[in-house]
C-alpha cells in the first residue's frame, strides 16, 4: 500500500505528541503567526551537528513600528536606538526617492 | 523564580476554562487563560533566566532544549485547537507581563479575528510524498570495454533519472491539484532537510492544506486513491493538526 497515515497524538489528556522531531519543529519553527514579543530572539542560522534553524529576527526598527519600545527607557539601549531610527527615517526616505524616480520612468 | 515573563502560545476565543487542564508549560508553571477583549490569549510565566534574551541565544543552541520547548509548546497548542479555533504561534513568543500581551494582542487584534475565522471549523493536514527508493540495487556491470561505453551507460543511468524525477513531480502536482479540491487553502512547502527528517527517500512534495471537518474524510479518501495508483511512491498523510501554516496574520 503506497499511503501511510500518521495520526499524530490527539489530544487526550495526559498524552503527549508522538510526532517526530522534524516534523514538530517545521511546524513551530517555520509556521505559526509572528508576532513581535518583548523578548527579541536574533535570527541565526543555527548549525547543529545534524540540523539547521532558522528563527525570527526582529529589528529595532520594526519592533518601534509594532510599537514595542521598553528599551527606550532603558539607557543602555537608548543612543543605539535612536541612532539606528535615524538612520532608518534616512532610508526609508531615500527609498521613497528611489521608488518615485522609478515609477515616472515607468509611465514614460 | 526572580524575573519573569509570559510565554505566549496561541490566541483563541471561547476556549472553555477547563480545555487546558491536561496540558503543563515550562518548569512545571500552569498554562492560564488571558482574557484580551473577545480574544484570549493562552500563556504560561516562565523564568527569564532561561528565556529571556541572552538565556534563549545560548538555549537555543543546544537541540535538546529546542525539543523539549518544542514538544511543550505543541502540546499546549494542539490542547487549544481540540477545544476552539485557534492561532498557533511561533516559538518564543515572550513578554514582559501580561499587560504586554494585552497590548500587542490589541494592536493587531483585526487580523488575529481575520485568522481565526478564516481557521474556525477547519483542521491542518500534511500531505508529504516521497520516491520509494528502487528496490534492485544497480546491478553489478560488467566491467567497461571502452571508455564510449562507459559514458553510454552513465548517461543512459542519467537520463532514467530525470524520467523518474519529471514523472514523480508530475504526479505530486497531480496530487496536489486533486487533494486541493476539498480543501479551502493550501501552501506549499520545501522538502524537509533530511539530515532533519533521517528519512533516506527523496521527498518530492510536501504539502498543507486548510481542510472543513466534515471533508476530512473526502481529503483522506482522495489521497489514497491516488496513492493507490502509483505503488512507487510514499504517500504520508498527517493530520488533523492545528492550523500553523493558515492562521497567519495578513497585515504586518
Amino acid at each position: 500500500m503506497a499511503v501511510e497515515y500518521r495520526r499524530p497524538g490527539q489530544t487526550l489528556p495526559g498524552h503527549p505528541s508522538s510526532d517526530s522531531l522534524a516534523d514538530i519543529l517545521e511546524r513551530v519553527l517555520d509556521k505559526g503567526i509572528i508576532i513581535a514579543g518583548d523578548i527579541r530572539v536574533n535570527l541565526l542560522d543555527i548549525e547543529l551537528p545534524t540540523v539547521k534553524i532558522r528563527l525570527l529576527v526582529v529589528s529595532v526598527d520594526k519592533a518601534q513600528e509594532m510599537g514595542i519600545d521598553w528599551w527606550r527607557n532603558d539607557p543602555m539601549f537608548n543612543a543605539r536606538a535612536e541612532e539606528l531610527e535615524s538612520e532608518n527615517r534616512q532610508l526609508r526616505q531615500r527609498l521613497r526617492e528611489i521608488e518615485g524616480s522609478s515609477d515616472e520612468e515607468e509611465s514614460r | 523564580m526572580s524575573e519573569t515573563g509570559q510565554y505566549l502560545f496561541a490566541v483563541t476565543r471561547g476556549l472553555p476554562s477547563d480545555a487546558l487542564a491536561s496540558v503543563h508549560g515550562f518548569q512545571g508553571e500552569d498554562v492560564r487563560i488571558l482574557p484580551c477583549g473577545d480574544l484570549q490569549a493562552v500563556v504560561c510565566t516562565v523564568d527569564l533566566a532561561e528565556f529571556g534574551e541572552d538565556a534563549l541565544r545560548a538555549n537555543l543552541e543546544d537541540l535538546r532544549w529546542v525539543e523539549q520547548v518544542a514538544r511543550t509548546h505543541d502540546d499546549v497548542v494542539r490542547a487549544v485547537a481540540a477545544a476552539a479555533e485557534a492561532a498557533p504561534m511561533r516559538l518564543v513568543t515572550i513578554y514582559a507581563d501580561d499587560e504586554g500581551v494585552r497590548r500587542r494582542l490589541e494592536e493587531v487584534r483585526d487580523d488575529l479575528v481575520a485568522a481565526l475565522d478564516r481557521v474556525t471549523g477547519r483542521a491542518e493536514w500534511g500531505v508529504k510524498v516521497y520516491v520509494r527508493p528502487d528496490d534492485a540495487p544497480d546491478a553489478p556491470r560488467p566491467r567497461e570495454t571502452s571508455g564510449v561505453a562507459y559514458l553510454q551507460s552513465k548517461r543512459a543511468a542519467a537520463t532514467a533519472r530525470r524520467t523518474a524525477d519529471e514523472d514523480a513531480e508530475s504526479v505530486a502536482r497531480e496530487l496536489h491539484e486533486a487533494l486541493s479540491g476539498a480543501t479551502v487553502a493550501s501552501r506549499v512547502l520545501a522538502p524537509q532537510d533530511p539530515r532533519l527528517s533521517g528519512r533516506r527517500e527523496r521527498m518530492i512534495h510536501n504539502g498543507s492544506y486548510l481542510v472543513p471537518f466534515e471533508r476530512a474524510d473526502e481529503f483522506q479518501a482522495t489521497a489514497t486513491l491516488l496513492g493507490s495508483s502509483r505503488p512507487d511512491l510514499i504517500i504520508e498523510i498527517q493530520g488533523p493538526w492545528p492550523p500553523y501554516s493558515f492562521a497567519v496574520l495578513e497585515t504586518g
